[in-house]
Formats: C-alpha cells, sequence, structure tokens
C-alpha cells in the first residue's frame, strides 16, 4: 500500500496574488464603509452591522467545522482542517467591527430610545435584557469566548505540527467538546442581540438556529472554495482525491437542505399563527420590493444550489464546486441583507455604498487574514496522528 | 408471473453442442478464497474479452465495479423524475380540490395556502421516489423475483453466499470454450472450478399467467376481498358495538316521543318569549280592524318582488291563478276564490292580505303561516300589488 | 511528551476495530444466524410469555375502550390530547434513532453502525406500527379512519390540506413505507444467505421467497447500492420532516406552550435522544442474550453513548431557550404557562423530565461511564422515561390551564390509559422478540463488508483506470 507523502515544499504555498486582492479589498472596504458613513450615517450604521455578521458568522463557523473534526474524530478531514482553523483567525478582529456600531446604537436600535418601552409598555418587561449596558456587556463576553476557544484550539493544533504529540490531540477533542455548548449559546446570543433586537417587539425561538445554519453553510462554503482552489492548482501540500471533495460537496448539499428547512420552519409557523407580534417581521418582508428579495433568496439559497449539486458526480466536480461556493457565499451575503435591512427601509429595498461597502469589506477582511495566516502556517496538520489516514480517506 | 429473460433464450448452437442428456450448460463457475483474487479474476476476464460473465460475492467488494468496467448505475434517474412527479401531482391535486372542486376557506388563510402544502409536497416526492426506485431496482435493473436462474441451489451459490468469492462465466458468450475458459479460470487461482448445468425443459417454460391454479387463486382471493369489504361496509358497520353512535338517546323525526305525554318530541316556546330572529305579528290574531294599521315593512327591491313571484306560483296560483285572476287549474276541487283586481281588494289595505295569508279567510282558505315566512309573505303582497298595477295601471296610481 | 498526562493514551493513527477479534466470515453467519436455527431458550419464552401478557392487557384495553367509547380514557375538555398523543408522540420518536443509525449514520460512512443498523431499522418499523396505533384508537371508532384519506366522497367535500393532523397522515404513512422498503432491501442478501444455508424446507421456501432469488452478483450489487445510498438520502430528510410535522400537530396552534418556532428542530432533536435511549436499551438487551457482544461491541455502545450526549445537550438548548423567549417576547400568557410547568399540578413530573433529559445523561461526559454497561442501561432507561415524560408535559400542561380560567381542569389517567400503554409496549417487545427468532438481527453481508481485509486496497483498482 502506497502511503502518500505531503509535499513540504508546498506548506506554504498560497498565491501571492490572494494575498493582494484581500489587501486591497479590504483597504478599499475601508475606505468605502468611511464614505458611506459619510453619505448616510444610519444606512451605513445598518452596513456595518450586515458586515459584523458575515465576517461572524464565518469566522465563528470555520471554528465550529474544526470543533466537529475534533468531536467526531473524523479523518477525512484532518488533512483539510487547517483552511477552517485560518477562516476562524478573523474571530479576533470583531471586535473592531463592532466597536462602531457599539457607539452608535441608538442609531440603529430602536429599543435603546426610551420612546420604545413608553409606546408599547408591555415591552417594559424586556428592558432588563435589552439595555445599553448588558448588551455591551454580553458583546464582549461572546466575543472574548470565541476567541478564547479559538486561541487554545489552534494552538494546541499548531504546536502539534512540530511536536507530533498525540495528547495535543485529545486535549483538543476535550476542548472542542467543552466548546460546542458555548458556541450554540453564545451564537444564539449573538444572533438575539445584532439580529433579533433589531426588530424588538419580535421573537422567534429558532432564530440561533437559522443564524448557524447559515453560520456553518458560508464557512464551508469558503473553505471549500480555498481548497478545491488550492488543489486544483496543485498547490495543496497533499493531493486531494474526488472523494474528498465529495464529502465537502455533500456538506454543501446537506446544509442548503438544512438552511431551508429552517428558514420554511419559522417562516411556516409564524405565517400559520397569524399573531401580531410575529408576523411583524415577515410583513415587510412579504410586500413589495423586499418580497422579491424574499423570493430570491429562497432560489438562491436553495433551490438553485440543491439541483446543482444533486448529482454524485457534481459533488465530484471541482468546477461546480468552486461554482457553487461563490454562489452560496454571495447568498449568505443576501440571506444577511434580508435579515437586517428591511428594519433600515420597510418599504422598499435599498442599495448604495453601504452595501457596496459590506460585500468589499467582507471579502477582503476574511481573505486579508486567510493570507495573513496561511503564510505564518502549514495549510495541512503535519503533525496530527490522524492525517495518514485521513488522506487514504475513500468511500 | 414469470418474467421473460434474455438470458434465457441464448446462442442455441453453441448450446446443443454442449448438451449432455437432457441437462444444459450454463457455464463455468469459479471460487476464490479473497477478494483480492476475484478483482484480479474479474480483470483478467475482462481483458480477455469475455462479456457474459459475472462476478459474486457474500458482499460489494470495492474496486470490482470498476475492474469489471461495469457502467454508472443510472436508477437515481428513476428516484429523481418520478419523486418530482409525486411532489407535482399533490400540488395540483391540493390545488384542484380545495381552490377548484370545493372551495374551502380555513383559518382565514387563502384557497391556495402554498406554506400549508409543502410539507406534504416533500413527503409525496419521497414517497414517489422510495416506492419507484425500489421497484425499479427489483423488477427492471435485477429481473427478481426470480427463483429459477440456474446458479440457483447450486454448491456455488451457498459457498458465495457465505464466505467464498465466485465468478461464473456463461456458455453463450462468444468466447467460451469449456477447456480454455476452465484453464483461465484455475490459472487466476481459482480453488474450485466446476460446470453448472439446468434443465432443458427451463428453457420451454411457459408463462405461468394463464394456469388455472393461478387464474382460480386469483378468483378465489377477489370473491373473498369482495366478500369481506361487503360484509364490512354494509352489514358489520350497522352491528354492535360499530353502531353504537346511532343509538343515542334522541327522538328521531317522524317518530313518537315516549316522555312527554302529548307524544311531540319539540315543546312548544315558553309563553310569552319570542325565538331569536323571529318578529311577532303586530296584533295577536283575530283583533278585527288590527289590519287597517299594519304597513309593508320592506321595500319592493328587485330581489324581493323575485321572491314574491316565486312564492306566489307556488303557493297561491294552483287556487287564483298566476295574475290572480281566480282561475283556479284545480279543476273544481276547491271552491274557486275572487279575482283580486276587484275593487274592494285593489283599494283593501296590505294588512288584510297579511291578515289572510297569516290566518286564512273564513275556512275556505287555509292559513299559510307554517309554510311562507314573515317576509316573504310581504313579498308577496308586493307581488300582488305588482300584478293589480299591471291589470289596472290607472286606477292604483289613484288608490295610491 | 506532554506535560499534562492524561491516563490513557489514545492511538490516533490507527482506526478502532469495527468487528473484534477478526472472526471469519462463515463464523459472523453462523453467530448471526444461531439464534434462528436452534430451538430457543427458556430466557426467551419467559420474555415473551412477559410481552404478551403485556400486549394482552393491551388488548383487553382497547377493547374497553372499542366498545365504551374513549369515555374510558381519562381525556376531558380542556385536555383533549393525553395518553393518546403522548405514545404516539414517543413512539414516533424511538422510531427515528433506527433511520438515525441506518441512513443518516450510513451517509456519514460511520462504518460502525453496520453492527447495529438493522436492529434500529426493525426498531423504527415496530415503533412506527405502534404509533400508528394511537392517531387510529383515538378516533373512538377506528373502523372511519380511512376518512383521513383524500377519497371522494358524496359530500364532495376534500379533507383539509391546511390540518397538520393531514399532514400527520401523510408524514407517518410514507415513513413507514420507506422505513419498510429500506429494511426489506437490506435484508434481501441475508435472506438468502438463510436460504442457502436453511436445511428446512419449510423454512428454505419462506426465505426462497422472501429473497427473491438474490444470487450476490456483482452487476446486481451495483444496483443494490447505489439504491442504498438513493433510499439513505430520502430517509435522511424524510426522518426530519416526519417529526418536524408531528410538532407542527403543535406548533401551528397559537396555543402557549405549543406554539413556538423552534419546536421542529427541537421535536427531532428529541425524537432521536428517546430512540438512542430505546435503541441502547434493546441493544444492551440483545447483545446480552444473544452472545453478540464481538459484533456490538463496548465501541458501538459508547460512540450511541456521545451521540445521546450529543442530542441531550440540544434538548437542553431548547428547554433554555423555550422560557427564555418566552420571557423576551414579553407575553403574560407564555410567561405563565412556563411557571405553570414547573411549579404548577404537574411540577413534579416536569423536573423528573429535566432531570432524565439533561441533567443525568451529563454523566456520559466521562469515559468511565460510556464504558460501563450497567450504568449505561440505567440511564438508557431512564432517557425513555423522561423523554415520555416531555410529551406528557408539553400536551398536558398547555391544555389544562386553558384561557379561561373557568375551563381549567386537571388530568387524571384511568387505568385504561395506562392498560393501552402497557399494550403498546407489549406490542413493540414481541414484535422485537419474534424479529429476533425469525430473522438475522445483524446484517450479515454488512458486517462481512467491515472485517478486517475485507476489501482489496483501492489502489489495485485505480492502477487499472
Amino acid at each position: 500500500m502506497s502511503t502518500q507523502q505531503v509535499s513540504t515544499d508546498k506548506l506554504r504555498n498560497l498565491p501571492e496574488s490572494y494575498g493582494k486582492i484581500g489587501w486591497t479589498l479590504l483597504i478599499a472596504g475601508v475606505v468605502l464603509t468611511l464614505l458611506s458613513f459619510a453619505v448616510n450615517s444610519k444606512h451605513a450604521s445598518f452596513g456595518l452591522i450586515m458586515t459584523l455578521t458575515f465576517v461572524a458568522t464565518i469566522g465563528i463557523g470555520g471554528l465550529f467545522w474544526v470543533g466537529v473534526e475534533y468531536v467526531s474524530s473524523a479523518v477525512w478531514s484532518t488533512a483539510l482542517r487547517r483552511p477552517f482553523e485560518f477562516i476562524a483567525g478573523v474571530i479576533p478582529f470583531l471586535i473592531i467591527l463592532a466597536l462602531p456600531l457599539l457607539f452608535r446604537m441608538k442609531t440603529v436600535f430602536e429599543w435603546t430610545h426610551l420612546s420604545y418601552f413608553k409606546d408599547d409598555p408591555s415591552m417594559l418587561v424586556k428592558a432588563p435584557y435589552l439595555n445599553v449596558t448588558f448588551f455591551v456587556v454580553r458583546t464582549i463576553f461572546v466575543f472574548a469566548i470565541w476567541w478564547l476557544f479559538y486561541y487554545l484550539i489552534v494552538k494546541n493544533s499548531r504546536v502539534q505540527d512540530t511536536t507530533k504529540d498525540q495528547n495535543l490531540t485529545t486535549k483538543n477533542v476535550r476542548l472542542s467538546a467543552g466548546f460546542m455548548p458555548v458556541f450554540a449559546i453564545t451564537l444564539t446570543i449573538f444572533s438575539i442581540d445584532w439580529l433579533m433586537s433589531l426588530t424588538p417587539s419580535w421573537f422567534s425561538t429558532i432564530f440561533g438556529v437559522y443564524v448557524f445554519s447559515g453560520a456553518v453553510l458560508s464557512s464551508m462554503a469558503f473553505g471549500t472554495l480555498v481548497i478545491v482552489l488550492l488543489n486544483e492548482k496543485d498547490r495543496f501540500p497533499v493531493k486531494l482525491t474526488p472523494d474528498h471533495y465529495y464529502n465537502l460537496g455533500a456538506f454543501l448539499f446537506a446544509f442548503v437542505v438544512f438552511w431551508a428547512y429552517i428558514g420554511f420552519s419559522q417562516f411556516m409557523l409564524q405565517w400559520y399563527g397569524n399573531l401580531r407580534e410575529e408576523t411583524l417581521y415577515y410583513i415587510p418582508r412579504m410586500h413589495g420590493s423586499w418580497a422579491v428579495v424574499s423570493i430570491a433568496l429562497a432560489l438562491v439559497e436553495f433551490l438553485i444550489p440543491f439541483f446543482l449539486l444533486i448529482t454524485k458526480p457534481a459533488k465530484m466536480d471541482p468546477k461546480r464546486l468552486v461554482f457553487v461556493s461563490i454562489w452560496l457565499l454571495a447568498s449568505h451575503a443576501l440571506d444577511i441583507y434580508w435579515m437586517v435591512m428591511p428594519v433600515y427601509n420597510p418599504d422598499k429595498a435599498v442599495f448604495g455604498v453601504s452595501e457596496v461597502a459590506f460585500l468589499v469589506l467582507s471579502v477582503g477582511m476574511i481573505m486579508a487574514v486567510f493570507a495573513y495566516k496561511a503564510k505564518a502556517n502549514n495549510m495541512v496538520p503535519i503533525g496530527d496522528p490522524k492525517l495518514q489516514r485521513g488522506l487514504e480517506f475513500h468511500l | 408471473m414469470r418474467i421473460p429473460h434474455i438470458i434465457l433464450v441464448p446462442n442455441m448452437s453453441k448450446l446443443e453442442k454442449t448438451q449432455s442428456g437432457r441437462k444444459l450448460l450454463y457455464g463455468l463457475t469459479a471460487i476464490f478464497d479473497s477478494p483480492e483474487k476475484l478483482v484480479h479474476a474479474a480483470e483478467t476476464v475482462v481483458k480477455e474479452g469475455y462479456k457474459d460473465y459475472d462476478a459474486y460475492s457474500p458482499y460489494p467488494i470495492h474496486g470490482l465495479d470498476t475492474a469489471m468496467k461495469l457502467k454508472r448505475s443510472m436508477i437515481g434517474v428513476v428516484t429523481l423524475v418520478v419523486g418530482l412527479t409525486g411532489g407535482t401531482l399533490l400540488v395540483l391535486f391540493t390545488w384542484w380540490t380545495n381552490s377548484i372542486d370545493y372551495p374551502l376557506f380555513i383559518g382565514g388563510k387563502p384557497l391556495f395556502s402554498w406554506p400549508s402544502y409543502v410539507p406534504l409536497t416533500f413527503e409525496m416526492t419521497v414517497l414517489f421516489g422510495a416506492v419507484s426506485t425500489v421497484t425499479a431496482l427489483l423488477v427492471v435493473w435485477l429481473g427478481l423475483p426470480r427463483n429459477s436462474h440456474p446458479l440457483q441451489d447450486t454448491e456455488f451459490m451457498k459457498k458465495v453466499s457465505d464466505d467464498k468469492f465466485g465468478l461464473a462465466i456463461e456458455a453463450k458468450d462468444a468466447n467460451f470454450d469449456e477447456r480454455q475458459t476452465k484453464y483461465l479460470l484455475e490459472k487466476l487461482g481459482a480453488v474450485e472450478v466446476d460446470p453448472v448445468y439446468y434443465e432443458a425443459r427451463e428453457l420451454t417454460l411457459k408463462e405461468t399467467v394463464l394456469d388455472p391454479k393461478f387464474i382460480g387463486a386469483i378468483v378465489v382471493v377477489a370473491v373473498a376481498v369482495s366478500g369481506a369489504t361487503y360484509f364490512g361496509f354494509n352489514k358489520m358497520l350497522l352491528m354492535r358495538p360499530w353502531s353504537s353512535l346511532n343509538e343515542q338517546a334522541k327522538v328521531l323525526p317522524e317518530t313518537k316521543s315516549e316522555f312527554y305525554p302529548d307524544g311531540f318530541a319539540m315543546r312548544p316556546p315558553v309563553k310569552g318569549t319570542v325565538a331569536r330572529g323571529e318578529m311577532p305579528y303586530r296584533y295577536a290574531s283575530n283583533i278585527p280592524g288590527a289590519e287597517k294599521y299594519m304597513k309593508n315593512p320592506i321595500l319592493p327591491t328587485k330581489r324581493v318582488m323575485l321572491v314574491g313571484q316565486r312564492d306566489f306560483n307556488i303557493y297561491c296560483s294552483p287556487c287564483h291563478g298566476y295574475f290572480a285572476e281566480g282561475d283556479s287549474r284545480l279543476q273544481g276541487q276547491f271552491p274557486v276564490p275572487p279575482s283580486l283586481h276587484i275593487d274592494s281588494l285593489v283599494t283593501a289595505p296590505d294588512g288584510l292580505y297579511y291578515e289572510v295569508i297569516t290566518n286564512g279567510f273564513q275556512g275556505v282558505m287555509p292559513s299559510y303561516a307554517r309554510q311562507i315566512p314573515r317576509d316573504e309573505r310581504w313579498a308577496i303582497i308586493w307581488y300582488i300589488r305588482a300584478l293589480q298595477k299591471a291589470q289596472n295601471p290607472g286606477e292604483v296610481a289613484e288608490a295610491k | 511528551m506532554s506535560e499534562v498526562s492524561y491516563g490513557e493514551v489514545i492511538d490516533y493513527t490507527k482506526a478502532p476495530p469495527l468487528v473484534e477479534g477478526n472472526p471469519t466470515l462463515s463464523k459472523i453467519d453462523e453467530s448471526i444466524a444461531k439464534p434462528m436455527e436452534k430451538f430457543p431458550s427458556r430466557k426467551y419464552f419467559m420474555a415473551l410469555s412477559v410481552t404478551l401478557t403485556m400486549l394482552l392487557i393491551g388488548a383487553v384495553a382497547l377493547g374497553y375502550t372499542f366498545y365504551y367509547g374513549i369515555g374510558m380514557w381519562g381525556n376531558n375538555i380542556p385536555v383533549g390530547w393525553a395518553f393518546d398523543i403522548t405514545n404516539f408522540v414517543f413512539w414516533i420518536g424511538i422510531g427515528h434513532a433506527g433511520t438515525l443509525i441506518s441512513a443518516v449514520l450510513f451517509l456519514f460512512r460511520q462504518r460502525w453502525r453496520t453492527g447495529i443498523a438493522r436492529f434500529a431499522e426493525a426498531m423504527t418499523i415496530f415503533a412506527v406500527m405502534c404509533a400508528g396505533l394511537f392517531p387510529l384508537i383515538h378516533l373512538g371508532r377506528p373502523w372511519y379512519a380511512a376518512f383521513v384519506f383524500p377519497l371522494p366522497t358524496q359530500h364532495g367535500v376534500w379533507i383539509n390540506w391546511n390540518s397538520p393532523l393531514i399532514w400527520d397522515v401523510f408524514a407517518v404513512s410514507t415513513y413507514f413505507t420507506v422505513s419498510l422498503m429500506f429494511w426489506y432491501i437490506g435484508l434481501i442478501p441475508d435472506l438468502a444467505t438463510m436460504r442457502d444455508r436453511t436445511t428446512n424446507k419449510f423454512k428454505k421456501m419462506i426465505y426462497s421467497v422472501l429473497s427473491m432469488g438474490w444470487r450476490f452478483s456483482n452487476k446486481h450489487w451495483q444496483h443494490y447500492e447505489k439504491v442504498y445510498v438513493i433510499l439513505a438520502g430520502l430517509a435522511t430528510p424524510l426522518v426530519l420532516s416526519v417529526h418536524s410535522i408531528v410538532s407542527f400537530d403543535f406548533a401551528v396552534s397559537i396555543l402557549p406552550g405549543w406554539h413556538t418556532t423552534i419546536f421542529p428542530p427541537y421535536f427531532v432533536a428529541g425524537a432521536i435522544f428517546s430512540g438512542f435511549g430505546m435503541v441502547m436499551t434493546a441493544l444492551i438487551i440483545v447483545r446480552k442474550v444473544f452472545n453478540l457482544e464481538y459484533i456490538i461491541t463496548a465501541d458501538h455502545l459508547d460512540k450511541m453513548a456521545k451521540v445521546t450526549l450529543v442530542v441531550s445537550m440540544m434538548v437542553a438548548y431548547a428547554y433554555v431557550l423555550e422560557p427564555f423567549i418566552a420571557w423576551y417576547s414579553g407575553d403574560p400568557v407564555d410567561w405563565f404557562l412556563v411557571l405553570m410547568r414547573a411549579t404548577g399540578h404537574y411540577a413534579f413530573g416536569f423536573w423528573v423530565m429535566v432531570s432524565c433529559n439533561v441533567f443525568i445523561p451529563q454523566l456520559l461526559w466521562f469515559r468511565k461511564i460510556r464504558r460501563n454497561i450497567g450504568v449505561l442501561f440505567v440511564i438508557s432507561l431512564l432517557i425513555n422515561v423522561g423523554m415520555w415524560l416531555e410529551r406528557y408535559i408539553i400536551i398536558v400542561t398547555s391544555l389544562y390551564r386553558d384561557f379561561l380560567p373557568s375551563s381549567w381542569h386537571i388530568y387524571v389517567p384511568t387505568l385504561t390509559d395506562f392498560g393501552i400503554l402497557i399494550g403498546s409496549f407489549g406490542l413493540f417487545f414481541t414484535l422485537v422478540l419474534l424479529f429476533a427468532r425469525t430473522l438475522p438481527v445483524i446484517s450479515m453481508s454488512e458486517v462481512k463488508g467491515v472485517t478486517e481485509g475485507a476489501h482489496p486496497s483501492h489502489h489495485l483498482g485505480a492502477e487499472h483506470e
């Protein structure tokens, strides 16, 4: 049986151009964001919330996949773990995106105004949760917890490259197991705070799961994109088989369906219940140009990728995977746009410099951080004891 | 039912050569003791140009499909096509039943409330997809059920169903030669190589569908099922305890109440009460002269006139005639009423008509209070007025 | 060397063996076929008599129900749903673990599932049969059940497509059909093996008919495997949809405690949770009784315990989120219901449920406990209790405090209620015991496929591409 060797010369083989594009986009994004604040600061604040959500969901989704790999003791994905660690590298920078918003909460969050509670005194019960101090504390707590787990897990993984110590895997399995419930709670807090409380009277218990489905889907899409591109250009340190591709494609497919399932459940139950406090979320999204966005979202994030990935050869086809990954990242941006922007303008879908800034800054930030991490670390966890088994993986 | 198999109608000339007695040679079977050897053997056999052969193993072996150069299984197409058809059919069916055939508003939702149908559409897609795939696999792709295959019940089959790996090359293959093929299989590391025969009569077996026994069985089943169904729905459900829902302590129509001395199950309303929606006659009956003070309370709209016409033609016209001229159609079986166009009746107040319809007239005309609701009586009066006006336009105008 | 010592060093470079002791292929056949081939022991008949007694109790209770009507139950207004629907949801949930193990783990290429998949699938089918009974008997007059299907009638009116109960009919019958086919497709090769093993003429006839003349041909295996993947792919979203639709029965209403959007995934997680509890309970017994410890290894149970822990956490997530959102919504009625559950008439049941479903499974964090079969058995039983109670609490507590305090009513189950519940357990375990005697409880062909050396190294095939 031939064992596959890791090509050590390719361990830090990310194309230079990738980093350059990332940095350019990041700088352009920052400039555009500043510009958007100059044009319309309220609109720009909502745009920044979208950026924060996009970057945070992809980042924490990446860390989730790393954790899942350890907890489930999966082997096929061991060689692919590093890109997800790099994606999670944006976690420490989330606070930078959040800071300007924490100072401008009154422009986006209706509940920061006393008049909100005056208009509807029954909402006063929320005041102990929805108040500025607690909000800031929670945000910092959530980002700190994510950063802590990111730091611990990734450090162990990196140290293992040189020590090849199997105990580090055991250590990370335990850390990841502990991370899972923490992840569920913190992501829910994040989604309730930053997205659900934009419509403060509205509530939905499934909302955290909805954001989760988008997070894991988009981070998987980004990971797949990078891995397939590198492997196809022969820059990945190990040779991946179509079976690896199949698994990536299958995960994308599964989470496309999962996202649709969660999204539909939330919509159907609130539509069926037809209660004023629940439908107020869907009514603006079902009228005027927002209705077009809603229908487009169902098509773009579910129906089209569903049929693009349904067959086995499609899941193994690198071209198809690259296309669908980009498609899904775009649809995740659309999903966030659909969640956030109807609050800014319930009457019609808006598109301005803030939206452009959102797209450019998000992509730039993720790419730049990825390039930075890929320069400093090996693209494959060469010290991982499961690596060899992972390379021999076949369906 | 036996499905005819191409496999059983082989190249006859070749078969007859290898015939020994009444038995025909099916082919050569080889047993291997490891999966590696089987994969290797399959590869070699393909290279040697054999087509009618197959590998046999107690479990599917990785790499054997590539070794045998099998084409990708396309059975998934069945799932997709039939599944989507099932889902589409459900959508069409829900739309037709709830929006077209018997429109039904439920919970203030639109007639075609698609979010409600999504779960069902999904279920039907899966049901159609799964059932069609399994049926297609068994019947079309694998040609099952088939217990008469020459390999059934051979030592070879017993071994591959347990722990050995087998390869069988059929005699109908163009390259088949009993000695050479045997040599090839032995060279490939076969532990045993054995010929397999089958009886010639299997080639000429007739279709069993027309077998009297089979038809008899079908008839018996049909009679039993229809009999049971008839008994179940027409007899059993009318017996106890199935009928217990019908056996309730209540008085059915046309039966006598045992409870009340007067034999009526329905009680008259309490004195002085008025049922909801009912307006009593303003004056208790038989107060002479009351009719002078009664006015027609409803307006002569088109609808009212149509109702009046309908009721007049039903209740009044048999005696009074369609135009209230007193021309009874009853051939003198009842007293013939006067025309309603005589002066005293044209000028009579509405209240008089109402009084007469409600209470009857001097024992000649019966009361219609039970048949005609209050408002419809007034509608009839409007209609009578219209008839009168049509006969004597000027006089009616003057009377007003 | 790391400075931290973990007592036990796990070697990640090697995959743990899926079948212990590396038995030969025919040894696998032999031990799996053993319960079918030899005359059952006295233990078996004792077990069967117990389950048949339970079944008889259920039959008597059902007879009472049908003769006198469902007034024999404790149901009242407003508690119109009680034991019946609780049992329905409970049994449907039990079924879900089977599909999860057989289909979802199959798609995830978790080869450890082979030892337990067949048994879990059989449990699915039996559990769905038990579940299907309850809506039927809740009709009071089950012989009119055909009206739940869209049949043309004299009235001209069709069924109400907007009703989640109709969705249930479609979902559960689809689920049953697909599970049955999935199970049967998996059984065909094993039935063929039994056909070739058995010497009894009568048995041989039955196995021949059931195996349809399967002959282990690779040209067949190829399509067979494809169909297996397709069915697994269909069964996976199906299993999610079935319990989601069961949850819609509650969630589309606007009753506090029922109308909450997390219900679909929460019910699915709960279903898998209870199902794993039941599968563990049954497997621990089966491997002991039929000496299958080397196929259903401690590793299997360990892995199942881990899955159980994960789904327990998902259930806990819903337990936390529901009260939180009830409070956050600012709806006093929702919040009142949360208090009613935790402190009202059924508070004891509520806390037993929380303990069994959330607190006790936390023990599964420890490897020692996951490896201790006795403790695992007790935990799995407690999970069954907890998950039954969960459905009971959800249904009864939301109903017994109606919107108007004048309509409030306590629900007390009657003996008939308990009789039917016991009967459903009797039916389930009778079927399980009969299954263990008549069909291979473990998939022979799949277990053979995961023994060491079962497959040639895959590079061999690739050379010739």
